[in-house]
Protein backbone atom coordinates (compact mmCIF):
# COMPACT_ATOMS: atom_id res chain seq x y z
CA UNK A 1 0.00 0.00 0.00
CA UNK A 2 2.71 1.94 0.93
CA UNK A 3 5.18 1.68 -1.90
CA UNK A 4 1.68 2.60 -3.92
CA UNK A 5 1.81 6.26 -2.22
CA UNK A 6 4.98 6.91 -3.13
CA UNK A 7 4.38 5.88 -6.50
CA UNK A 8 1.63 8.63 -6.91
CA UNK A 9 3.31 10.99 -5.40
CA UNK A 10 6.17 10.72 -7.10
CA UNK A 11 4.18 11.40 -10.40
CA UNK A 12 3.06 14.68 -8.84
CA UNK A 13 4.85 18.69 -8.48
CA UNK A 14 7.18 17.77 -5.25
CA UNK A 15 5.33 20.85 -3.60
CA UNK A 16 2.14 19.01 -3.85
CA UNK A 17 3.71 15.93 -2.64
CA UNK A 18 4.87 17.38 0.48
CA UNK A 19 1.34 19.24 1.39
CA UNK A 20 0.01 15.77 0.89
CA UNK A 21 2.12 14.35 3.58
CA UNK A 22 2.04 17.33 5.73
CA UNK A 23 -1.52 16.91 5.85
CA UNK A 24 -1.74 13.15 6.33
CA UNK A 25 0.34 13.45 9.41
CA UNK A 26 -1.21 15.80 11.03
CA UNK A 27 -4.63 13.90 11.08
CA UNK A 28 -2.64 10.43 11.64
CA UNK A 29 -0.97 12.33 14.80
CA UNK A 30 -4.49 13.58 16.10
CA UNK A 31 -5.67 9.89 15.48
CA UNK A 32 -3.04 8.33 17.57
CA UNK A 33 -4.00 10.68 20.49
CA UNK A 34 -7.71 9.55 20.06
CA UNK A 35 -6.70 5.96 20.08
CA UNK A 36 -4.63 6.09 22.93
CA UNK A 37 -7.80 7.61 24.41
CA UNK A 38 -10.27 5.44 23.42
CA UNK A 39 -8.59 2.50 24.09
CA UNK A 40 -8.34 3.73 27.92
CA UNK A 41 -11.55 4.26 28.42
CA UNK A 42 -13.28 0.76 26.71
CA UNK A 43 -10.04 -0.62 29.09
CA UNK A 44 -11.51 0.87 32.20
CA UNK A 45 -15.05 -0.32 30.90
CA UNK A 46 -13.83 -4.00 30.54
CA UNK A 47 -12.00 -3.63 34.03
CA UNK A 48 -15.15 -2.23 35.84
CA UNK A 49 -17.63 -4.29 34.18
CA UNK A 50 -15.44 -7.03 35.31
CA UNK A 51 -15.52 -6.20 39.07
CA UNK A 52 -18.91 -5.02 39.16
CA UNK A 53 -20.80 -6.49 36.98
CA UNK A 54 -24.15 -4.83 38.04
CA UNK A 55 -22.83 -1.03 37.53
CA UNK A 56 -22.90 -2.19 33.76
CA UNK A 57 -26.02 0.37 33.06
CA UNK A 58 -25.00 3.14 34.85
CA UNK A 59 -21.77 3.20 33.19
CA UNK A 60 -22.39 2.34 29.55
CA UNK A 61 -23.78 6.17 29.15
CA UNK A 62 -20.57 7.76 30.97
CA UNK A 63 -18.17 5.38 28.78
CA UNK A 64 -19.89 6.76 25.36
CA UNK A 65 -19.93 10.16 26.42
CA UNK A 66 -16.20 10.13 27.43
CA UNK A 67 -16.05 7.94 23.90
CA UNK A 68 -17.75 11.15 21.63
CA UNK A 69 -15.58 13.45 23.74
CA UNK A 70 -12.25 11.65 22.97
CA UNK A 71 -13.18 10.73 19.15
CA UNK A 72 -14.05 14.59 18.54
CA UNK A 73 -10.31 15.60 19.48
CA UNK A 74 -9.77 13.72 15.57
CA UNK A 75 -12.09 16.08 13.94
CA UNK A 76 -10.55 18.89 15.40
CA UNK A 77 -7.90 17.67 13.30
CA UNK A 78 -9.44 16.97 10.32
CA UNK A 79 -10.97 20.07 10.76
CA UNK A 80 -7.70 21.80 10.74
CA UNK A 81 -5.94 19.93 7.70
CA UNK A 82 -9.32 20.88 5.87
CA UNK A 83 -8.56 24.61 6.87
CA UNK A 84 -5.14 24.43 5.84
CA UNK A 85 -5.82 22.43 2.83
CA UNK A 86 -8.22 24.97 1.70
CA UNK A 87 -6.13 28.17 2.95
CA UNK A 88 -2.52 27.09 1.52
CA UNK B 1 4.81 -15.98 -1.74
CA UNK B 2 1.51 -14.36 -0.70
CA UNK B 3 2.76 -11.16 0.43
CA UNK B 4 4.63 -10.85 -2.99
CA UNK B 5 1.36 -11.90 -5.22
CA UNK B 6 -0.68 -9.22 -3.09
CA UNK B 7 2.63 -6.56 -3.61
CA UNK B 8 2.68 -7.48 -7.61
CA UNK B 9 -1.59 -7.37 -7.41
CA UNK B 10 -0.94 -3.28 -5.68
CA UNK B 11 1.42 -2.72 -8.00
CA UNK B 12 -0.85 -3.86 -11.15
CA UNK B 13 -3.91 -1.91 -9.71
CA UNK B 14 -1.73 1.35 -9.36
CA UNK B 15 0.95 1.52 -12.26
CA UNK B 16 -1.82 1.85 -15.10
CA UNK B 17 -3.30 5.14 -12.67
CA UNK B 18 0.95 6.73 -12.74
CA UNK B 19 0.55 6.29 -16.51
CA UNK B 20 -2.89 7.54 -16.92
CA UNK B 21 -1.84 10.66 -14.44
CA UNK B 22 1.36 11.75 -16.53
CA UNK B 23 -0.29 11.95 -19.70
CA UNK B 24 -3.45 13.33 -18.45
CA UNK B 25 -4.51 17.01 -18.18
CA UNK B 26 -3.52 19.01 -15.10
CA UNK B 27 -7.06 19.52 -13.63
CA UNK B 28 -8.24 18.28 -10.27
CA UNK B 29 -10.21 15.11 -10.29
CA UNK B 30 -11.40 15.00 -6.58
CA UNK B 31 -12.78 18.04 -7.36
CA UNK B 32 -16.64 15.97 -7.19
CA UNK B 33 -16.41 15.41 -3.59
CA UNK B 34 -15.76 18.76 -2.42
CA UNK B 35 -18.68 19.71 -4.60
CA UNK B 36 -21.07 17.49 -2.78
CA UNK B 37 -20.91 20.94 0.05
CA UNK B 38 -21.44 23.50 -2.08
CA UNK B 39 -24.95 24.48 -1.65
CA UNK B 40 -27.09 25.87 -4.66
CA UNK B 41 -29.92 27.85 -4.29
CA UNK B 42 -33.26 26.07 -5.67
CA UNK B 43 -35.45 28.80 -4.50
CA UNK B 44 -34.01 32.09 -4.26
CA UNK B 45 -35.59 34.15 -0.99
CA UNK B 46 -33.38 36.79 -0.16
CA UNK B 47 -34.13 39.15 2.58
CA UNK B 48 -32.55 42.60 2.46
CA UNK B 49 -28.85 41.10 3.67
CA UNK B 50 -30.28 38.05 4.91
CA UNK B 51 -30.43 34.85 2.54
CA UNK B 52 -33.01 32.76 3.29
CA UNK B 53 -33.00 30.44 0.32
CA UNK B 54 -34.35 27.08 -0.12
CA UNK B 55 -30.75 24.59 -1.13
CA UNK B 56 -30.23 21.36 -0.35
CA UNK B 57 -29.38 21.70 3.26
CA UNK B 58 -32.62 23.38 3.98
CA UNK B 59 -34.44 20.75 2.02
CA UNK B 60 -33.10 17.85 4.42
CA UNK B 61 -33.73 20.42 7.29
CA UNK B 62 -37.11 20.54 6.45
CA UNK B 63 -37.46 17.12 5.40
CA UNK B 64 -35.97 15.99 9.16
CA UNK B 65 -38.08 18.14 10.87
CA UNK B 66 -41.52 16.42 9.68
CA UNK B 67 -40.11 13.22 10.21
CA UNK B 68 -39.06 13.61 14.26
CA UNK B 69 -42.63 15.00 14.07
CA UNK B 70 -44.29 11.97 12.85
CA UNK B 71 -41.93 9.60 14.82
CA UNK B 72 -43.51 11.65 17.83
CA UNK B 73 -47.09 11.35 16.67
CA UNK B 74 -46.74 7.33 15.65
CA UNK B 75 -44.54 6.18 18.46
CA UNK B 76 -45.64 8.60 21.51
CA UNK B 77 -49.51 8.94 20.65
CA UNK B 78 -50.25 5.21 21.29
CA UNK B 79 -53.43 3.92 23.24
CA UNK B 80 -51.78 2.02 26.09
CA UNK B 81 -53.49 -1.06 26.54
CA UNK B 82 -52.79 -4.46 28.69
CA UNK B 83 -50.67 -5.74 26.11
CA UNK B 84 -48.03 -3.58 24.89
CA UNK B 85 -47.80 -3.57 21.06
CA UNK B 86 -44.17 -3.34 19.19
CA UNK B 87 -44.75 0.69 18.30
CA UNK B 88 -45.49 1.34 22.08
CA UNK B 89 -42.13 -0.60 23.55
CA UNK B 90 -40.57 1.78 20.80
CA UNK B 91 -41.62 4.84 21.76
CA UNK B 92 -41.41 3.93 25.56
CA UNK B 93 -37.39 2.49 24.64
CA UNK B 94 -37.00 6.08 23.24
CA UNK B 95 -38.80 8.19 25.77
CA UNK B 96 -36.49 6.07 28.58
CA UNK B 97 -33.35 6.68 26.84
CA UNK B 98 -34.65 10.41 26.53
CA UNK B 99 -35.78 10.53 30.34
CA UNK B 100 -33.05 8.31 32.03
CA UNK B 101 -29.68 8.90 30.02
CA UNK B 102 -29.86 12.50 28.94
CA UNK B 103 -32.43 14.80 31.00
CA UNK B 104 -31.67 12.54 34.94
CA UNK B 105 -27.76 13.07 33.90
CA UNK B 106 -27.76 16.63 33.50
CA UNK B 107 -30.66 18.04 34.78
CA UNK B 108 -31.43 18.98 38.26
CA UNK B 109 -34.73 17.33 39.33
CA UNK B 110 -36.79 20.32 39.56
CA UNK B 111 -35.58 21.21 36.12
CA UNK B 112 -36.39 18.07 34.67
CA UNK B 113 -40.16 19.54 33.58
CA UNK B 114 -39.11 22.87 32.09
CA UNK B 115 -35.83 21.48 30.10
CA UNK B 116 -36.70 17.69 28.89
CA UNK B 117 -38.99 18.69 25.71
CA UNK B 118 -36.02 20.73 24.41
CA UNK B 119 -33.33 18.09 25.24
CA UNK B 120 -35.68 15.27 24.43
CA UNK B 121 -36.48 16.83 20.55
CA UNK B 122 -33.00 17.60 20.01
CA UNK B 123 -32.26 14.22 19.89
CA UNK B 124 -34.86 12.88 18.01
CA UNK B 125 -33.94 15.40 15.92
CA UNK B 126 -30.60 15.33 15.53
CA UNK B 127 -31.11 11.33 15.53
CA UNK B 128 -33.24 11.84 12.08
CA UNK B 129 -31.37 14.70 10.57
CA UNK B 130 -28.23 12.19 11.16
CA UNK B 131 -30.12 9.07 9.51
CA UNK B 132 -31.56 10.68 7.11
CA UNK B 133 -27.95 11.43 5.76
CA UNK B 134 -27.44 7.84 5.37
CA UNK B 135 -30.61 6.88 3.21
CA UNK B 136 -30.31 7.97 -0.51
CA UNK B 137 -32.49 10.36 -1.12
CA UNK B 138 -33.47 12.32 -4.40
CA UNK B 139 -32.33 15.61 -3.39
CA UNK B 140 -29.14 16.34 -4.82
CA UNK B 141 -27.91 19.11 -7.62
CA UNK B 142 -26.82 16.87 -10.52
CA UNK B 143 -29.93 16.14 -12.32
CA UNK B 144 -30.18 12.51 -14.61
CA UNK B 145 -32.92 12.09 -17.75
CA UNK B 146 -34.89 8.31 -17.10
CA UNK B 147 -37.69 8.36 -19.93
CA UNK B 148 -37.35 11.85 -20.87
CA UNK B 149 -37.60 13.16 -17.44
CA UNK B 150 -34.95 15.01 -16.01
CA UNK B 151 -34.84 13.68 -12.13
CA UNK B 152 -31.76 14.61 -9.35
CA UNK B 153 -29.84 11.88 -8.50
CA UNK B 154 -30.10 9.47 -6.04
CA UNK B 155 -27.59 11.29 -3.12
CA UNK B 156 -26.14 11.08 0.89
CA UNK B 157 -25.88 14.41 2.37
CA UNK B 158 -26.68 15.19 5.64
CA UNK B 159 -27.98 18.88 6.49
CA UNK B 160 -25.71 18.01 9.98
CA UNK B 161 -22.62 18.03 7.65
CA UNK B 162 -22.98 21.47 6.96
CA UNK B 163 -21.62 23.76 10.02
CA UNK B 164 -24.36 26.24 9.68
CA UNK B 165 -26.90 23.49 10.91
CA UNK B 166 -24.84 22.98 13.77
CA UNK B 167 -23.68 26.16 14.89
CA UNK B 168 -27.56 27.27 14.88
CA UNK B 169 -28.50 24.13 17.16
CA UNK B 170 -25.25 24.86 19.55
CA UNK B 171 -26.29 28.75 19.82
CA UNK B 172 -29.50 27.78 20.85
CA UNK B 173 -28.42 26.15 23.86
CA UNK B 174 -25.76 28.56 24.32
CA UNK B 175 -28.40 31.49 24.66
CA UNK B 176 -30.74 28.64 26.99
CA UNK B 177 -28.00 28.29 29.11
CA UNK B 178 -27.45 31.71 29.90
CA UNK B 179 -30.86 32.77 30.12
CA UNK B 180 -31.60 30.20 32.78
CA UNK B 181 -28.59 30.26 34.90
CA UNK B 182 -29.08 34.26 35.04
CA UNK B 183 -32.82 33.59 35.46
CA UNK B 184 -32.22 30.97 38.17
CA UNK B 185 -29.30 32.75 39.98
CA UNK B 186 -29.64 36.11 39.48
CA UNK B 187 -27.06 38.09 37.21
CA UNK B 188 -24.10 38.76 39.65
CA UNK B 189 -24.13 35.22 41.08
CA UNK B 190 -24.22 33.38 37.88
CA UNK B 191 -21.07 35.10 36.66
CA UNK B 192 -19.63 34.89 39.58
CA UNK B 193 -19.96 30.94 40.00
CA UNK B 194 -18.08 31.00 36.87
CA UNK B 195 -14.72 32.04 38.84
CA UNK B 196 -13.58 29.06 40.53
CA UNK B 197 -12.15 29.25 44.07
CA UNK B 198 -8.70 30.80 43.75
CA UNK B 199 -6.23 33.04 45.20
CA UNK B 200 -7.31 36.75 44.04
CA UNK B 201 -3.59 37.02 42.19
CA UNK B 202 -4.96 34.56 39.99
CA UNK B 203 -7.76 36.63 38.85
CA UNK B 204 -6.53 38.13 35.77
CA UNK B 205 -5.27 35.03 34.03
CA UNK B 206 -8.29 32.81 34.92
CA UNK B 207 -11.12 35.12 34.07
CA UNK B 208 -10.04 35.83 30.67
CA UNK B 209 -9.54 31.95 30.62
CA UNK B 210 -12.80 31.02 32.03
CA UNK B 211 -15.25 33.38 30.09
CA UNK B 212 -13.31 32.08 26.89
CA UNK B 213 -14.11 28.53 28.05
CA UNK B 214 -17.86 29.48 27.47
CA UNK B 215 -17.45 30.06 23.89
CA UNK B 216 -15.24 27.43 23.63
CA UNK B 217 -18.08 25.03 24.42
CA UNK B 218 -20.10 26.57 21.82
CA UNK B 219 -17.44 25.27 19.14
CA UNK B 220 -16.89 22.32 20.71
CA UNK B 221 -20.28 21.41 20.43
CA UNK B 222 -21.04 22.60 16.92
CA UNK B 223 -17.66 21.26 15.33
CA UNK B 224 -18.08 18.07 17.23
CA UNK B 225 -21.23 17.03 15.36
CA UNK B 226 -20.75 18.78 12.47
CA UNK B 227 -16.83 16.86 11.89
CA UNK B 228 -18.48 13.72 12.84
CA UNK B 229 -20.85 13.71 9.90
CA UNK B 230 -18.49 15.51 7.42
CA UNK B 231 -15.82 13.40 8.25
CA UNK B 232 -18.19 9.85 8.05
CA UNK B 233 -19.67 11.40 4.45
CA UNK B 234 -16.41 12.29 2.94
CA UNK B 235 -14.52 8.69 4.08
CA UNK B 236 -17.95 6.89 2.22
CA UNK B 237 -17.83 9.30 -0.82
CA UNK B 238 -13.47 9.08 -0.76
CA UNK B 239 -13.08 5.43 -1.22
CA UNK B 240 -16.19 5.22 -3.22
CA UNK B 241 -14.28 8.04 -5.82
CA UNK B 242 -11.17 6.10 -5.54
CA UNK B 243 -12.28 4.54 -8.27
CA UNK B 244 -12.78 7.13 -10.48
CA UNK B 245 -10.09 9.33 -9.43
CA UNK B 246 -7.33 6.71 -10.25
CA UNK B 247 -9.89 5.96 -13.12
CA UNK B 248 -9.28 1.92 -12.21
CA UNK B 249 -12.27 -0.27 -12.27
CA UNK B 250 -10.80 -3.32 -10.18
CA UNK B 251 -9.73 -0.98 -7.21
CA UNK B 252 -13.61 -1.19 -6.63
CA UNK B 253 -13.00 -4.55 -5.39
CA UNK B 254 -11.29 -3.15 -2.41
CA UNK B 255 -13.22 0.63 -1.80
CA UNK B 256 -16.49 -0.62 -2.17
CA UNK B 257 -16.08 -3.13 1.03
CA UNK B 258 -13.95 -0.65 2.94
CA UNK B 259 -16.77 2.14 1.72
CA UNK B 260 -19.64 -0.13 2.93
CA UNK B 261 -17.45 -0.79 6.22
CA UNK B 262 -17.58 3.18 7.48
CA UNK B 263 -20.98 3.30 6.04
CA UNK B 264 -22.21 0.72 8.34
CA UNK B 265 -19.97 2.01 11.09
CA UNK B 266 -21.77 5.70 10.86
CA UNK B 267 -25.13 4.26 10.78
CA UNK B 268 -25.54 1.72 13.33
CA UNK B 269 -22.68 3.96 15.83
CA UNK B 270 -22.29 7.40 15.15
CA UNK B 271 -25.47 8.39 14.31
CA UNK B 272 -26.68 7.64 17.34
CA UNK B 273 -23.99 8.57 19.25
CA UNK B 274 -23.92 12.13 18.12
CA UNK B 275 -26.89 12.75 18.58
CA UNK B 276 -27.00 11.55 22.42
CA UNK B 277 -24.03 13.27 22.99
CA UNK B 278 -25.61 16.65 21.98
CA UNK B 279 -28.58 16.15 23.98
CA UNK B 280 -26.68 14.83 26.66
CA UNK B 281 -24.21 18.13 27.01
CA UNK B 282 -26.58 20.69 26.47
CA UNK B 283 -28.53 19.41 29.54
CA UNK B 284 -24.94 19.10 31.38
CA UNK B 285 -24.31 22.70 30.44
CA UNK B 286 -27.58 24.38 31.00
CA UNK B 287 -27.85 21.95 34.31
CA UNK B 288 -24.47 23.24 35.67
CA UNK B 289 -26.33 26.55 34.89
CA UNK B 290 -29.32 26.32 36.77
CA UNK B 291 -27.23 24.59 39.69
CA UNK B 292 -23.75 25.80 39.83
CA UNK B 293 -21.49 23.58 42.21
CA UNK B 294 -20.65 26.38 44.65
Amino acid sequence: MLSSLFFLAAAEDGADAGKAIALALGIGLGALGAGVGIGNIFGSMIQAVARQPELRGELQGIQWLGFALTEAVVFYGLIGGLLAYVLV
Amino acid sequence: MKRLAALLFGLALVLPSVALAQEGEEEDKGAFISEEWELHEWIPIHLGPIDMSINKAVAYLLLGALCSCLIGIVLMRVKVGRGPTRRQALGETIYEVAQVQVAEQGLPTHAIGRWFPYVASLMVFIWTVNMLGFIPLPLSDEKVTIVGVELPTLAIFAATSTLSVTLALALMTFVFTHVEGIRANGSWNYFKSWIPEVPKVMYPLIIPLEILGQFMRLISLSVRLYANMLAGHMLILTFVGLIIVLENVFLAIVAVPAAAIFYLFEVVIVVSIQAYIFAALSAIYIGSAIEPEH
